[in-house]
């Protein structure tokens, strides 16, 4: 099993490519969704403490919506795209009012704003690892996406049950988006996505990208 | 005025009477407190994982089940608690996705959480007075040793339920 604590430099470098071409892929694919214009930060691979990842992020009791998919195969990783619950709620609304053709209907029902961030989410984490599995040449599945609504630490619990079992260590690779271009403006909206890769999926990883 | 103390993921906190014991946000964690109201003592742990098993070792004692439970109860003797006089309450141990038609087995380890801390507490013979578990919703809890006892707040509720 790979030893988290002896990671050095040049392979979080190498994971964090990965991470820039996934978030590339997933960024154009939002664009295509949304029509406009989608700005993205160069991603982080980071070594965090499973104690303190929801810190990582924010206030532990932030409340959040997050979408999660699992991708089954050679190359197994969890992915998390998580958002404050208001950019979520401007992230939908920018959805659907194009969907409605402008018009923005009232009360909507909860099961439709959920489908709407699941929508959303599945389509950025899927376009992410479709570029990496087409980077290292695996094949892989996508689950279809989870939707929670809650508080920031509770979601990062995923994060314990992955990494928790080995070590007091967790690999992440994490990268922000925003809706409306650069610079700051009214409309921003962001959203952070999450890779987690399995530990052994990691350890494929670094052997397909010759850093192990 | 009693005195907060957070505590985070993996610690165990143990306090003489006034205090309030609070942790933040917990998913699939389990929040367990043990207090004995005439020694007047309280520990809670924020317990990760269901078993110490096949871990690295020299890791933090209140991360897992088998081994977080049973250094509270040996804290809170140090402190003057008696073992026969300690109750437990627990809350936690939700499950924050479910993926349909999707086994999910590593995102059930709320539900092996709240297995392993109820089994080691009937093993040591402490007595589970109340519980709010499972489900899916996170929760951050607080108890205080004034009423022992243990509120718990989630997200989207106005009002807080006390065990």
């Amino acid at each position: 099993m790979l030893d988290l604590s002896s990671f050095n430099y040049l392979q979080l470098d190498a994971i964090k490519e990965v991470g820039n071409i996934g978030t590339g892929n997933a960024a154009t694919a939002l664009s295509q969704l949304l029509s406009c214009m989608i700005d993205m930060d160069v991603p982080k691979a980071d070594l965090v403490s499973i104690y303190s990842i929801a810190d990582y992020y924010g206030d532990p009791d932030t409340p959040v919506a997050a979408v999660f998919v699992r991708s089954l195969g050679e190359f197994g990783c969890s992915l998390i795209f998580i958002q404050n619950e208001e950019d979520a709620n401007l992230m939908v609304d920018l959805l659907l009012k194009q969907q409605f053709g402008g018009y923005m209907p009232e009360d909507l029902p909860q099961e439709m704003i959920d489908s709407a961030i699941a929508e959303v989410g599945n389509i950025i984490l899927s376009s992410f690892l479709n570029a990496i599995n087409l980077l290292i040449g695996t094949r892989h599945q996508i689950t279809p996406p989870g939707v929670a609504h809650d508080m920031l630490a509770s979601i990062m619990d995923v994060v314990v049950a992955i990494f928790g079992q080995m070590g007091d260590m967790a690999v992440l690779v994490n990268t922000e988006l925003r809706v409306g271009g650069p610079g700051k403006s009214e409309q921003d909206i962001s959203g952070n996505i999450v890779m987690l890769p399995d530990p052994d999926a990691l350890e494929l990883l670094l052997r397909k990208l010759q850093v192990l | 005025m009693e005195n907060a103390y957070h505590v985070g993921m993996a610690d165990l906190v143990v306090v003489s009477a006034p205090a309030k014991l609070i942790t933040l946000g917990l998913g699939s964690c389990i929040g367990l407190v043990i207090f004995d109201s005439v020694a007047k003592i309280a520990g809670m742990a924020h317990i990760m994982l269901p078993d110490s098993h096949g871990s690295k070792g020299g890791e933090k004692v209140g991360k897992f089940a088998d081994t977080a439970v049973p250094a509270v109860v040996d804290e809170m003797i140090k402190k003057g608690a008696s073992k026969t006089r300690m109750k437990a309450k627990i809350a936690g141990g939700a499950q924050m996705f479910a993926l349909p038609g999707t086994p999910t087995d590593f995102l059930a380890v709320g539900s092996r959480n709240i297995k392993e801390t109820t089994a080691i507490l009937a093993k040591l013979g402490i007595p589970l007075v109340s519980s709010d578990t499972g489900g899916n919703k996170g929760r951050t809890v607080e108890f205080s040793t004034t009423t022992w006892m243990l509120a718990i707040k989630t997200l989207g509720k106005k009002e807080m339920s006390e065990i």
